[in-house]
């Protein structure tokens, strides 16, 4: 796919700014509470907070410890405040970046599709986030289809792969079943007019892009099971500072409350509990830099239980789209003979099959592309006929899916090349 | 410490392993109903209890009517057992004709004897008459163990089974443990402790003549049988009021050798009976080992601490070498007493040969800190087993999420159910010493219990509530627990220390045995390896180090300190 959303790095200006307005919004109580260990932390920094004032008010304690004491306190909860909101910020970023290429894609929509006024055929510029359901819009190869839709016209052959991960371009086509097409998906050859089907905001590519920003909202199984144990460790120490005031008044000694929750803080488990969710988020990030894309925790979460790998793909792996990757010629026609052959038939197939032979004969044979005189018949590459070719002089030379080259049975073919 | 001291512990610990692995198979043979040596014999016994009881040995139980049948079961024991204290004035079998025992002591009592705690608020020749100690007291020595063993096998089931609505017959393992495993090894070990000068007879009391020509009268009584389930069934209500330190209940140092092999002997036979259910010995292996090396370090400690002696004492001309001999019998020394502590708190025994109150701060630190910890080293009959296993679902699935997979124990996911009921089981421990402890301090009536000041008197309260939260019922001394407010508290502590817990045990086992058996792959957590034993002590360490070190050191740990500077309580 050209389109490649490139992840924002860890410390960009645009995420910590956001991300530190962030971390003070999110001292929400109601936002805190699904993090219990972070919200005990809040709810007692307010305590202590108030035991600052008092303080500071009535001269009776130590402001200067208690004031101490708090601001730690509130440090903590405001730095994992801020991971977390950094880590949501990549996430946010990403999706803003999705977001962006599908408002840059334009659309060519028909003003008068049913030639009421005369203007039958004449298309406007507008963006795809403009269409509306019903319009119909022209497509021609080499572009992006806007929106969700249905063919009302035309045939064409259009690569699916960023949706479907299928390499091999599909034939969509007017009526019948093979009709829909999918907003994001790419015309090969021909054109189409698509009447679009879905309103901006539902479409497929805003389904995804919801799916990814909400992703990091759910919390994974085991990271509802950890939650558990780290509020099973929080009551127990709660406890643990509780029982304590009294076995130390027991003691003789007089603990403020201070530094009891001074002590409650150390013993509680505030590292992981505030940097629970940015762990999680950070893992879906890596896995981007391996140029794999988890639609959340929960998906990262299963592959890290994956024993057993199946899989069920003919396709090239690395590229979405089928490639030459090796010339290899029957009977007694060379190698060099087969190369020329097919570089020459291919000149005018624009799709990335016939883009990739090219490439191949002139990368590893050395051709040159020749410049076609006027006398010479270009034959392009469509979708009705699933052939490509050139007429030479004395020479014609086609290429093309084995069954279309059997039934054209074009004269004077010297070579066939059999693409898997 | 001397070379022979840790040759006599080395020695013990030896034939406990030796014994212990072949009877764990045998225990798992006895709960699977398979055949064994003693079949022949004791089918026909079990088929008439189940004939006269209606219980259909073929038919297994869900967790919850298995919890409810053990429930019930200990409730029908408690009431009994109540009524037999209250009513024991009406009741035959009552030659000293003992008044009926106060409301609240009967249900401490009742309640320690049915959790397998057998902690004593009393004294027995002067309390309980005869009807009392052996239709209530000695029948609870046997099942109230035999329970420990059942629920701990409804655990190991869970793990063991795939996709299974049932973890067993609570009335069938009952039945199987007390008749095939405890019964047998009892007669064995009574026999021994008579060959080595335990008595063992119906007569009540003899009198004899002293060298200055006095009369005394000297009770003797069926100790043997006593002391062998005392100890092999991890009770510790002792014959006679000195325990073990009693020279009839514990003559010589090889009666004391074989008595501290019979509390450790079935705590780790279960852990190797595990291994064998689960049919991976490794599995049970790894257990057994980190419960060792917690029993170890206990009784390292603890000799080190009894062996160093009182600095004051040796301030003031006393030979340092015999070490802290206060509270402790000549014939033991210092080793085999701090041995004694060691696995009689590591399980939840209690029994005694020397006076823990007496131990030096430190040495009495051990067996308190062993109680914190739910005497899990290594544990009660069956009590151990399941303790640890719950730690050891802790520690798998902190280790899960270091590798990043969803953890797994045997084969068995960990997810949020099982966590959730983890941590319920691990909680009940502190809110009930801590909760309880703090609450005594601050009552009058409580303090004045305590039969020593400061530090100690602190000891002395969170050793009670750690002793009975635990199961266990080793008694500090010092401490007067029969009193309205510890009668009532010790006794809840008691109740939340065995059915808070294993009520969420058995649920963990109800939700094991649904789960499939996920086949282990290269990326499995192994959990029979050294990683896993360091990260299973790891987990104690963090778990129960943290909470209730702040508690340690207002108690024992300060108490040392007071005592290298001078000042005793």
């Amino acid at each position: 796919m050209s389109h490649k959303v490139v992840a924002p790095g860890l410390f960009d200006p645009a995420i910590i700014r956001r991300a530190t307005i962030d971390a003070f919004r999110k001292l929400d109580p109601r936002e805190l509470a699904r993090n219990p260990v972070i919200f005990v932390t809040e709810a007692v920094s307010v305590v202590v907070t108030i035991f600052f004032v008092r303080d500071l008010v009535t001269h009776n304690g130590v402001a200067l410890f208690s004031g101490q004491i708090a601001a730690w306190l509130w440090f903590t909860v405001l730095f994992a405040n801020f991971a977390e909101a950094v880590a949501e910020g990549r996430g946010k970023a990403q999706a803003d970046a999705l977001r962006r290429t599908r408002s840059d894609t334009h659309a060519k929509r028909l003003i008068d599709p049913e030639g009421k006024s005369g203007m039958k055929g004449v298309v406007e510029g507008v963006s795809a986030l403009d269409l509306r359901v019903g319009d119909i819009v022209l497509v021609e190869a080499g572009d992006l289809i806007p929106g969700d839709g249905e063919i009302v016209e035309g045939v064409a052959s259009v690569n699916e792969s960023a949706i479907t991960g299928e390499s091999a371009p599909v034939i969509r086509e007017a009526g019948g079943d093979r009709s829909a097409v999918t907003g994001g998906t790419t015309v090969l050859s021909d054109w189409i007019k698509v009447k679009v089907t879905a309103a901006p905001g539902s479409t497929f590519i805003d389904r995804m892009i919801a799916l990814v920003e909400g992703a990091e909202r759910q919390k994974t199984p085991n990271e509802l099971a950890l939650s558990i144990l780290l509020s099973g460790l929080t009551i127990i120490f709660l406890i643990v500072c509780v029982t304590l005031w009294s076995l130390a008044g027991y003691s003789g000694t007089v603990l403020s409350v201070t530094v009891l929750i001074a002590l409650l803080v150390c013993l509680i488990p505030t590292t992981i509990g505030g940097l629970l969710s940015a762990i999680g988020i950070a893992g879906m990030d890596r896995l981007i830099r391996f140029n794999v894309i988890a639609t959340s925790g929960r998906a990262v979460e299963a592959a890290g239980d994956v024993d057993t790998l199946l899989l069920d793909k003919t396709g090239t792996i690395t590229f979405g789209n089928r490639m030459a990757d090796e010339f290899i010629p029957i009977g007694n026609v060379s190698e060099q003979g087969l190369a020329e052959a097919v570089m020459l038939a291919s000149l005018a197939d624009e799709t990335p099959e016939g883009r990739s032979i090219v490439s191949l004969a002139k990368s590893r044979y050395g051709m040159t592309a020749p410049d076609i005189s006027a006398d010479a018949r270009i034959v392009p590459f469509s979708a009705h006929t699933r052939i490509s070719g050139v007429d030479l002089l004395g020479r014609a030379l086609r290429k093309g899916a084995v069954d279309s080259i059997l039934v054209a049975r074009v004269i004077g073919i010297e070579g066939k090349v059999v693409l898997a | 410490m001397t070379i022979v001291g840790w040759a006599q512990i080395v020695l013990v610990l030896a034939a406990v392993i030796v014994a212990a692995v072949p009877l764990g198979a045998y225990i798992a043979h006895v709960l699977a109903g398979e055949r064994t040596i003693f079949s022949r014999v004791l089918i026909p016994v079990e088929r008439a209890f189940y004939k006269l009881s209606g219980v259909d040995p073929a038919r297994e139980q869900s967790w919850l009517v298995y919890a409810t049948a053990m429930l019930a079961f200990s409730l029908v024991g408690f009431l009994s057992l109540y009524a037999l204290q209250r009513l024991q004035n009406v009741l035959p079998l009552n030659p000293q004709g003992f008044d009926p025992v106060p409301a609240d002591l009967a249900f401490n009592t009742s309640m320690s004897f049915i959790t397998n705690t057998n902690w004593q608020n009393y004294s027995g020749e002067t309390t309980m008459s005869h009807l009392t100690q052996m239709l209530g007291l000695t029948v609870h020595n046997f099942v109230s163990a035999a329970t420990g063993l059942a629920m701990a096998f409804a655990l190991v089931r869970g793990f063991a089974r795939a996709e299974s609505a049932t973890v067993g017959n609570f009335w069938v393992d009952l039945t199987r443990a007390t008749l095939y495993v405890l019964l047998p090894l009892a007669i064995i070990v009574a026999l021994a402790l008579v060959a080595f000068g335990t008595p063992q007879t119906l007569a009540g009391s003899i009198e004899a003549t002293t060298l200055e020509g006095a009369k005394q009268i000297i009770s003797i009584g069926p100790v043997a049988s006593q002391e062998a389930i005392k100890e092999l069934g991890t009770n510790g209500g002792g014959f006679f009021n000195a325990n073990s330190a009693h020279p009839y209940e514990n003559p010589n140092a090889f009666t004391n050798m074989l008595e501290i092999w019979a509390i450790l002997v079935f705590p780790f036979a279960s852990v190797f009976a595990f291994g064998r259910a689960v049919f991976d010995f490794r599995q049970g292996r790894a257990i057994a080992i980190a419960m060792g090396i917690v029993l170890v370090t206990g009784i390292g400690v603890a000799y080190w601490a009894e062996a160093n002696g009182n600095p004051l004492l040796t301030a003031i001309g006393v030979d340092p070498a015999g070490g802290n001999m206060e509270g402790k019998e000549v014939r033991f020394g210092t080793a085999m007493s701090a041995f004694f502590a060691a696995a009689t708190t590591g399980t939840s025994t209690g029994a005694v040969n020397a006076m823990h109150d007496s131990f030096t701060p430190l040495g009495g630190l051990v067996p308190l800190f062993n109680m914190l910890l739910g005497c899990i080293s290594p544990g009660g009959v069956g009590a151990g087993l399941y303790g640890f296993l719950v730690l050891a679902v802790v520690a798998v699935f902190v280790a899960g999420l270091m590798v990043g997979r969803t953890p797994e124990y045997l084969g068995k996911k960990i997810e949020t159910r099982e966590m959730k009921l983890a941590m319920l089981a691990v909680l009940i421990y502190p809110v009930t010493v801590l909760g309880f402890s703090a609450a005594s301090v601050m009552v009058k009536s409580a303090l004045d219990s305590l039969g020593n000041a400061g530090p100690h008197g602190l000891t002395e309260i969170l050793y009670a509530f750690a002793s009975t939260n635990a199961n266990n019922g080793s008694a500090f001394a010092g401490l007067s627990g029969n009193t309205l407010w510890f009668n009532t508290t010790l006794g809840l502590a008691m109740f939340l220390g065995r059915f808070a817990y294993v009520i969420p045990v058995l649920a963990l086992a109800g939700s094991f045995a649904k789960k499939k058996k996920a086949p282990a792959s290269a990326g499995t957590f192994p959990t029979d390896g050294p990683l896993f034993v360091g990260l299973l002590l790891g987990v104690i360490v963090i778990l129960y180090l943290l909470q209730y070190f702040p508690a340690l050191a207002l108690g024992p740990v300060v108490e040392h300190f007071l005592m290298q500077a001078g000042k005793t309580f």
